[in-house]
């Protein structure tokens, strides 16, 4: 009876462990064929031979590297603005007493939940209206529409968990409330301040329908939108296409495995969504 | 002179005013304005002109919104109910591992953390009509003799988009249920195997109880997300084919962007806003329930 259940549990978590490996073996065992093997359907689950050409074109005849590179400044000051807006608020509404912190820490968490897929025209409009599209500071402020609330709920849960006594001890030797935040604080919260982050950096990184929306000039284009367009008209030319996933997939998932324990804390407590 | 809790008031509110303004700019503004604007119709070259609930009326009317709106109806309630199914299979099957959890927890949390262009692209090739991955399989082991039109044909087109969604999304439900699992005291288990309960009735009167707050929480997080999807959907499929596979941020971008018809794309996009508005309402009370 138990070896019975042992053995289904074994067939149910190798069976899901496939249906994920599957699509992922796909895309880099795809991006190591060449155009003929792929055309022709030759060598389709081990490329014989292998070549690099396709990663050798991204970064020789297309915009690879621009992308990677509009991307990592959209990301990074996004992630560098909501963090600093993000823990200034998740402090006040942790540690510190005024009216309406309670109401004003439940709208942040609704904003956090408002989907981009509803929120992506809307915004565009704003945009428009401050005639101010089409660069990739549009995104710098767009993104942290939803990365700030996020910021300020995931590290509302790391304030709390810092002792307020360390903090209450400096106030006692004669340190004001901010001078409490710089030193005690926030050090104490330096790995929540670095999960956040990467958090977010991942969250910009990967990010579309923003990007997609709202630039236009080709030489701002980010990474997801620059690998959109590679199919054209259900055209595409899959070998690089999968080069160029590889690649773009290779950053967060290195994040991922420093942010892996925070993750599962994070998603416990609803401060991440799928 | 300022007293103490005067001064810890100020501070407070300096501290969360960046925030607020932030989310009053670009969140309640945009927001608001959408929906004074889905009461309007904009011509380019005249001014905004007030038309009341006629955009509302005009959508509503459409037989391609009707389309929208179910496709989107079943799309979500298709992919909520197969994350939920393997998720809990996943939990499940994990949750008495002991050697090598972590990593294939690891693994199995991928597809949540690469890029959803990626995903959605990969689910594209993987189908493709005549050198995907799973036509080519299915003809060399003599399942067909030929390549199944996976995105052509409006059923199975919405088959697909569902699968990509469901592989990107189920690991989220799996890790969440798994955590809560891990909760759930053992002396409960111990008394219902003492009682002589089978495998099932500990399932259902012991574990889903105990879990159901969590299943709760990711169930709505989850149907709001995909209610709202546009990625997959709009990478793989563009919507078709015809409209088949058409949902409501494809349709709002279809009126929006490609059309230029404003109110009614404002429309369209605050359309699905009641039931997302329960939704949230849904999600904000569990969360405060869990903290209290």
């Amino acid at each position: 009876m138990l070896r019975q259940a042992t053995l289904a549990r074994c067939l149910v978590l190798a069976l899901i462990m496939a249906i994920v490996f599957v699509p992922m073996y796909w895309i880099v065992v795809t991006s190591f064929k060449t155009g003929r093997q792929i055309l022709l359907s030759q060598s389709v689950y081990v490329p014989r031979p292998f070549t690099i050409d396709n990663y050798v074109y991204l970064f020789e005849e297309s915009r690879f590297a621009l992308w990677i590179r509009n991307s990592a400044i959209t990301a990074t000051a996004s992630t560098l603005l909501s963090l600093a807006i993000g823990t200034l608020g998740a402090y006040a509404l942790t540690r510190l007493r005024f009216p309406g912190r309670r109401t004003f820490g439940g709208l942040v968490l609704i904003t956090y939940l408002v989907p981009p897929g509803l929120m992506f025209i809307p915004l565009y409009q704003t945009f428009i209206r401050l005639g101010y599209t089409d660069s990739l500071g549009t995104l710098i402020l767009a993104y942290p529409t939803f990365l700030v609330p996020f910021v300020t709920w995931l590290l509302m849960g790391f304030f709390r968990s810092i002792p307020r006594e360390l903090e209450e001890a400096a106030l006692v030797d004669g340190a004001t409330r901010v001078q409490a935040l710089v030193r005690v604080v926030l050090p104490l919260a330096a790995p929540g301040l670095l999960a956040a982050g990467l958090f977010c950096f991942t969250l910009s990184w990967n990010e579309f329908l923003y990007a997609l929306i709202f630039i236009a000039d080709d030489s701002l284009k980010t990474l997801p939108v620059g690998l959109s367009e590679f199919v054209v008209s259900d055209f595409a030319f899959w070998g690089q296409l999968m080069a160029a996933a590889t690649l773009a997939s290779l950053p967060v998932i290195v994040v991922y495995i420093y942010l892996h324990k925070y993750m599962v804390q994070g998603l416990t407590a609803g401060a991440v969504k799928g | 002179m300022l007293t103490d809790r005067h001064r810890e008031r100020l501070l407070g509110y300096a501290l969360v005013a960046p925030v607020a303004i932030f989310l009053v700019a670009l969140v309640a503004y945009p927001f608001l304005s959408a929906i004074y604007l889905s009461l309007t119709e904009k011509v380019v070259g005249y001014p905004a002109r007030f038309v009341g609930f006629r955009n509302y009326e005009s959508l509503f009317d459409s037989a391609r919104f009707r389309i929208v709106a179910r496709n989107s109806a079943i799309f979500t309630g298709a992919s909520i109910v197969v994350k939920l199914l393997v998720g809990m299979a996943m939990a499940l099957a994990l949750h008495k591992v002991v050697r090598g959890n972590q990593f294939i927890r690891g693994i199995l949390l991928l597809p949540w953390v690469i890029p959803t262009v990626v995903i959605a692209l990969t689910w594209k090739w993987l189908l493709d009509l005549f050198r995907g991955l799973v036509n080519v399989t299915l003809i060399d082991v003599g399942a067909v003799t030929r390549g199944v039109h996976w995105l052509g044909d409006p059923t199975l087109a919405m088959v697909s988009v569902v699968m990509a969604n469901v592989w990107r999304g189920f690991p989220f439900f799996g890790v969440s249920f798994l955590a809560a699992l891990q909760t759930v005291p053992q002396e409960l288990y111990d008394a219902a195997d003492v009682d002589g309960a089978g495998g099932w009735q500990k399932f259902w009167r012991i574990t889903l109880p105990s879990i159901k707050g969590v299943v709760a929480v990711v169930t709505l997080l989850s149907t709001i997300v995909t209610l709202n999807d546009f990625n997959i959907v709009f990478i793989m499929t563009r919507g078709g084919p015809g409209a088949a596979t058409h949902i409501f941020a494809t349709y709002s971008y279809e009126l929006g962007i490609m059309s230029q018809r404003w109110g009614l794309a404002m429309a369209a996009s605050m359309a699905s806003l009641p039931l997302v508005a329960l939704l949230i309402v849904g999600v904000v009370r569990y969360l405060h329930r869990e903290e209290e």
